[in-house]
């Protein structure tokens, strides 16, 4: 794999984890409450 | 094939994102939840205080057993008065059996399909089990002299109603009371977030109904119209019993809470500074009712209940 390819899937794990968080937290303030921006973000 | 590859990557990650979301706890958290171990004392557990199933509590005895007295802290716990367990609390009450102080985890009679119960009924439950609690202290060789109570959420709307309603009756002094997100007022108007502040027949018979069922009373959508439902209402309207002689006080509240509602978290607020209360009210600004969105202000909110039970609840 390229340099360029391994840079891309290390972004791409970035963004994946941090819409994960923001996904449980979207859906915890659902249930909840909440906003979604502000506050303790991820 | 290396789109396949970025995608199968990305879906993982986003598990691993939520995952850590929900078991990754801030590093501070870590010192108010404390896993029972026989080091920290003993605990017996399921004591009955009554003939019911659910009439039972948790006892924490500290380690150190050579003190003249004690003070104990009773922790109600969460559900929604229709779930929950006093085990749910074990870490929290381990940290303050660990602080030196007798501890009690109490179960209520948990409202269902079947049954009649009421947060009215529930609080009557503590009143009764609190003296029990204190007995089998006494009985295992720990004079408890004074006491706090605390909850969350449910369990923090009967520990206000017993400090703030039945204070006067405990067999020892109640010295203060801390909590999060527990309802206080049953006030229509503060029940925004249910609807039950609009100016409609629908709006007051679903009013009638639900904070009947909560009051242990009948309730008429005519009492919701003319006012006369809160007199009714008072014995767990924790917030009508505010004054002058109300217990220091740490509470915390979500601002978008939608399980309880923020609006009564502000008629609370107001009843301590008309009395002069000393209490600290945190805000959430940000969380609802998990207060899930602000570590900062929970992790204060924390450090002032031990502040404040150093100061009214001393370990000496």
């Amino acid at each position: 794999m390229t340099g360029k390819r391994w840079v891309i899937l290390g972004a791409v794990i970035v963004f994946g984890i941090i819409m994960g968080r923001l996904v449980v937290r979207a859906i915890l303030n659902l249930l909840m409450g909440g906003t979604l921006f502000g506050g303790n973000f991820l | 094939m290396f789109i396949l590859l970025c995608v199968f990557v990305f879906l993982v990650s986003m598990g691993v994102g939520a995952y850590s979301k929900i078991a990754m706890k801030p590093a501070w958290s870590q010192k108010y939840s404390i896993e029972w171990s026989d080091n920290l004392g003993t605990l017996y557990n399921d004591i009955a205080y009554g003939d019911g199933e659910a009439h039972k509590f948790d006892l924490y005895l500290p380690r150190d057993n050579t003190r003249k007295n004690y003070g104990l802290v009773v922790y109600l716990h969460a559900g929604g008065f229709t779930q929950g367990d006093k085990s749910d609390d074990r870490e929290m009450l381990s940290w303050l059996c660990n602080k030196g102080y007798v501890t009690a985890g109490i179960n209520y009679t948990l409202r269902n399909e079947t049954n009649d119960k009421s947060v009215l009924s529930q609080s009557n439950e503590i009143k009764e089990a609190i003296p029990k609690v204190i007995e089998t202290a006494e009985k295992y060789g720990y004079h408890v002299n004074e006491m706090g109570i605390a909850g969350g959420s449910a369990g923090h709307a009967l520990a206000m109603i017993y400090a703030y309603r039945d204070a006067k009756e405990s067999p020892v002094p109640v010295k203060l009371l801390f909590g999060a997100v527990g309802p206080s007022s049953f006030y229509a108007a503060d029940w925004d977030i249910y609807g039950f502040d609009k100016d409609t027949d629908e709006a007051r018979e679903g009013t009638a109904r639900l904070l009947g069922i909560m009051g242990g009373v009948e309730l008429t959508s005519n009492m919701i119209k003319d006012g006369s439902y809160i007199e009714k209402l008072k014995p767990i309207c924790a917030v009508m019993w505010v004054d002058e002689n109300t217990v220091p006080s740490v509470v915390a509240y979500g601002k978008h809470d939608k399980v309880q509602p923020y609006k009564g978290s502000q008629r609370l607020l107001q009843a301590y500074q008309k009395y002069n209360v000393d209490y600290q009210y945190f805000e959430c600004s940000h969380s609802g009712h998990g207060l899930q969105n602000d570590d900062e202000v929970y992790r204060k909110w924390l450090e002032t209940v031990e502040e404040y039970l150093d100061k009214y609840l001393t370990v000496r």
